[in-house]
């Protein structure tokens, strides 16, 4: 019956006397009929080859399906439904109606057309929103991080720090060095007006030739022999420590730890988690990560330690005097790059640092009463 | 060969009575016991690129089990989660089913895996739908009771709850109701879904399981 010229499709036929109501079917568009013959006939219970035909001119046309190219012809009556997704069926009926369906398959085209456009349109506004959606979360939690490093009690710092500094291998001075002496002095005096009074100070001398002192949350500090070999007075000493006393005081190391550790440190923060937070704070701490902060945190902790030192009676100024020094006589001093390199921008600093000092009412400076000279040749 | 659903729709498992010669294909680990007389042979789902492609688009099994036997026996199909199971005669025609729901199928069945497109994803159906084809009796499961449908024209169905459908069904996604009610409604995106065709749903859905155990883990 299908004469060798007719193309015939896949597709399928839904009508009430096959069982289940649906059969896959071959179909083909040939005399003015779309004609479909199941696949497997011998469910049909009468014996004789079984066929379903709409005539073209009866056919009511749809579009649809899971791949929305579905063509669906169907009799007016809609009890027979005759349906096609093969790419050339549509071509086929536009063919053989001579015109006929050609507007109704366009229409049904350009509807489909129209659909996916607004299916894409939203599609991306949402994934627009989305983005937006994460990149405000994202630093709204680090802001909200900020905020819970603050929260958070100080013992969690003080963990850290001695966690981290027990397994950093230093080679320390003793206790009663005249050396360990004046730094621990200088601790003493500045420790009252921390922010944080209560927190456990504690300051190793380490001797090393290189210009460098750092500091490890909860108020563990290491101060090189070389920085204390190129200090001009014992309080540019004090500059530097109180600098070093405020980054653990304003706590900038746990606020490094949440920024390196992302979105995950700000989640763990916020519901109380801090137990990843000191495997990773130790692990940081030990690669030195830790000793280097951002530019806004060295400028919060050069005025933070100005503010350290003028409430101890010990002049702001020894500290920028300290900065320029090095910045001055670094191409001369071995080792100093290395706290200049973590420390940079210093020309503005050292005005930043200047500017507060005049800011303040003028006070009795009370000098550290050292032999410093004594000091600086039991280091070499 | 005689397939009965027993214990449904809980704890749905498929009896397969089978005489000689007879053969049935299952998703790999869906057997539960068997009789001494069944033989299984494993082989690749379709080519070994297209396992591939089903195990990690499709989320079935890179390998398919064919059981046979050369005089009688049964075997006890089941698949992992509780829920019910539903049997499809295809005479020719498709029917897709979501990600995992395949169990088992006659052996003139063609298994593939077609793309189902980013409205599915959207719809919680995955970006992927297993295709079955051809002739026999296709058997797949669902979480919960399984219910068909058979739709003329629009119908909703609420997302993750259409476990299979037949190509002429159209989908689209839509919001429950307005903006509000659909997102504070506990509805969020539905399933629009537009005939002629078949729907098989699930009375439960696996986001709504996670959602549920989720409440108690934190």
């Amino acid at each position: 019956m299908i004469s060798p010229h007719d193309q015939t499709f896949t597709g399928g036929v839904f009508h009430e006397s096959i069982p289940n109501g649906r059969v896959g079917a071959h179909i083909r568009v040939s005399r003015g009929e779309i004609v479909a013959e199941p696949m497997y006939n011998d469910t049909d219970s009468n014996g004789g080859t079984l066929s379903f035909a709409i005539p073209i001119r009866e056919v009511q046309l749809d579009m649809g399906g899971a791949s929305g190219k579905m063509i669906f012809c169907r009799t007016q009556d809609k009890s027979l439904t005759i349906f096609c997704e093969e790419r050339g069926f549509a071509q086929a009926l536009e063919h053989e109606s001579a015109g006929i369906l050609g507007d109704r398959l366009k229409s049904l085209r350009g509807s489909l057309r129209k659909d996916n456009r607004r299916f894409m349109f939203w599609v991306g506004v949402s994934f627009l929103a989305c983005l937006v959606f994460c990149v405000v979360g994202y630093y709204s939690l680090l802001a909200s991080a900020r905020v819970a490093v603050h929260a958070l009690p100080t013992n969690v710092d003080e963990q850290i720090g001695k966690a981290a500094i027990q397994q950093m291998i230093l080679n320390r001075l003793p206790r009663d060095h005249q050396a360990s002496e004046l730094v621990q002095k200088i601790v003493e005096r500045l420790k009252p007006h921390a922010k944080y009074p209560e927190m456990d100070f504690q300051i190793y001398v380490v001797p090393n030739s290189e210009v460098n002192a750092f500091a490890l949350p909860g108020g563990q500090m290491v101060v090189y022999t070389g920085l204390i070999e190129n200090a001009e007075s014992p309080e540019q000493i004090a500059g530097v420590i109180a600098h070093e006393m405020s980054h653990a005081t304003l706590r900038h190391g746990l606020q490094q730890i949440s920024q390196s550790l992302g979105i995950v440190a700000a989640v763990q923060l916020l519901i109380g988690d801090v137990g990843g937070l000191l495997a990773f704070g130790t692990q940081l701490a030990q690669q030195s990560v830790m000793t280097s902060y951002s530019r806004t945190a060295e400028t919060e902790a050069d005025l933070e330690g100005a503010r350290m030192l003028y409430a101890a009676k010990l002049n702001p100024k020894a500290m920028a005097d300290f900065f320029a020094k090095l910045k001055h006589e670094h191409g001369d001093i071995p080792g100093a790059i290395s706290w200049l390199s973590t420390h940079p921008q210093h020309e503005d600093r050292i005005d930043a640092i200047n500017r507060f000092s005049e800011s303040l009412a003028p006070v009795d400076f009370v000098p550290i009463d050292v032999d410093f000279n004594a000091i600086k040749k039991s280091v070499k | 060969m005689e397939v009965e659903i027993r214990n449904r729709p809980s704890f749905a498992n498929l009896l397969v009575n089978m005489q000689a010669g007879e053969r049935i294909i299952a998703e790999a680990d869906a057997m539960a016991s068997m009789s001494s007389t069944i033989e299984m042979s494993t082989r690749w789902n379709g080519g070994v690129f297209s396992a591939i492609a089903r195990r990690y688009l499709g989320s079935e099994s890179m390998f398919v089990n064919e059981f046979t036997t050369a005089s009688a026996g049964h075997i006890v199909l089941t698949q992992p989660f509780p829920g019910d199971m539903a049997c499809v005669e295809l005479q020719g025609n498709t029917i897709f089913l979501q990600p995992g729901a395949f169990i088992a199928c006659e052996t003139g069945i063609h298994l593939g895996l077609g793309w189902a497109g980013w409205k599915s994803y959207i719809a919680g159906e995955g970006l992927f739908r297993l295709k079955l084809s051809g002739r026999g009796r296709v058997w797949f499961g669902a979480y919960g009771a399984i219910f068909t449908r058979e739709i003329q024209n629009e119908y909703i169905v609420d997302t993750g709850h259409l476990v299979a459908y037949e190509p002429t069904i159209g989908i689209s996604i839509g919001l429950a109701g307005g903006i509000f009610s659909s997102f504070f409604g506990g509805e969020g995106l539905v399933t629009r879904v537009r005939g002629p065709g078949k729907i098989y749903m699930q009375s439960r859905s696996f986001d709504g399981l996670a959602a549920w155990t989720n409440s108690y883990l934190y």
